[in-house]
């Protein structure tokens, strides 16, 4: 392969790169031998790389890099103030937390109920419960032993007036539920809410309220 | 404890940990780029003090974004964007495109032909600390059309490659390399032979004369 000064000038950079087909490299490099003016400018060219790639070529001028730190100290000063905002936020949002965590311990406490001979219930059903203000017991809306004027409530706010559940409903509802054995009379009181709490949230997020 | 000069795995777990709040770490990531980023706006601004207000302009402008940095692209490479960003926004400002060299608005269709042919001696690194011969390198330097030294200086002086250059001017590779090739002779005639020709100014240079014309 012959190549003219004019492939070496197109290509000289190229050469440097190191990106040049290598036969045509070799034809470069014995054009070079027998070129004096190109041989001049890949010298010069060479001269040019080395001598700005040099990293002292170039320098900031003297405190640059103090006036540049200053000027960023500012600014994450600044952010720090944020950050101090928002752990004074996030240290209120424990206290509220904190008080959310006391009200459901507080609810943990089960209530007396309204019948002495009524018992707790251990498995919470799914879904609002209807209670009438003058009953001892809380029902399926429809339940034939419920009568009067009712209100949907959330088992748990039913459990802390003071409800039990009823023993026809409930358990019929229970049990369509899943629940293939539904308990509904068991006698452990304390350990009977935490445990039906940790069969899934209440009532409240979970279901769509009755048309009614 | 972050390193002072963080590898590649290093930089994404400190940026990592700058983006969660530990701010204060941003001094050991930019830490090595620093230097660069001067240079760069230097390049395009030719001037110490505009470089240096770009500088730290595009330092915190890379501080209030980096929550956004998605390490699609190198931190380097993102940062040199950005440093870019702030230099020819400050240009603008400055409104020193009026300035600017007629060359600038040349296409490259054209080949390039070296004007001197004069044999080089190697000039060693050393004779960097010479103050005449700095001076003389920056003034061939600023001489060149702003799309040259944008190059250039990637290339040459801050060493990324073809494809990041490209990449960080949102050019081609192609572009990049004939403007490449454009710089490097254009400085080689212009300090050729010996480092005496560079005191030509731009403007002394008769029209139709210019090496790159």
């Amino acid at each position: 392969m012959v190549v003219k000064c004019e492939d070496v000038w197109l290509e000289i950079s190229n050469y440097f790169e190191g990106k040049l087909d290598p036969a045509f490299k070799r034809a470069m490099e014995e054009h070079f031998a027998q070129c004096p003016q190109c041989g001049a400018v890949r010298d010069g060219m060479r001269n040019i790389i080395q001598l700005y790639g040099d990293e002292t070529m170039v320098n900031p001028p003297a405190g640059f890099y103090a006036r540049l730190h200053d000027r960023l100290s500012d600014q994450i000063e600044g952010q720090r103030g944020s950050l101090r905002g928002w752990l004074v936020g996030l240290v209120a949002t424990g206290a509220l937390a904190a008080l959310g965590l006391f009200a459901t311990v507080q609810n943990r406490f089960v209530p007396e109920p309204r019948a002495q001979m009524s018992q707790p219930a251990r498995r919470m059903p799914q879904q609002l419960v209807a209670i009438v203000d003058e009953g001892k017991t809380f029902h399926v809306p429809g339940c034939p032993y419920m009568h009067g004027k009712y209100r949907m409530v959330t088992p748990d706010e039913a459990i802390r007036e003071g409800y039990a559940p009823c023993n026809r409903c409930m358990y019929e509802s229970l049990r369509s539920a899943g629940n293939t054995e539904p308990d509904l009379d068991g006698e452990e009181i304390a350990s009977s809410m935490p445990a039906a709490k940790r069969e899934g949230p209440s009532g409240q997020n979970q279901v769509s309220r009755p048309g009614i | 404890m972050p390193s002072s000069d963080p590898s590649h795995e290093n930089e994404t777990a400190l940026i990592g940990r700058i983006q969660r709040g530990e701010r204060e770490l941003y001094y050991d990531l930019i830490r090595p780029y620093e230097k660069r980023v001067f240079v760069i706006a230097f390049t395009i601004l030719r001037n110490e003090a505009d470089a240096e207000d770009a500088a730290q302009d595009a330092f915190l402008k890379a501080l209030k974004y980096l929550a956004q940095f998605r390490f699609e692209s190198r931190f380097s490479t993102w940062l040199i964007q950005v440093a870019i960003n702030e230099a020819r926004q400050r240009q603008r400002k400055n409104h020193l495109e009026i300035m600017r060299p007629i060359e600038d608005q040349e296409n490259e269709d054209g080949t390039y032909t070296p004007r001197d042919f004069a044999d080089w001696r190697e000039i060693p690194s050393e004779a960097l600390e010479r103050k005449e011969v700095r001076e003389k390198l920056v003034a061939a330097f600023g001489s060149l059309a702003q799309k040259y030294r944008e190059v250039f200086v990637l290339r040459d002086v801050e060493h990324l490659s073809i494809e990041d250059t490209s990449q960080v001017l949102g050019i081609s590779v192609g572009a990049v390399k004939t403007r490449l090739l454009r710089a490097r002779l254009m400085l080689r005639d212009l300090l050729s032979p010996g480092l005496e020709a560079i005191s030509v100014s731009h403007s002394q240079i008769p029209k139709g004369t210019k090496p790159w014309s």
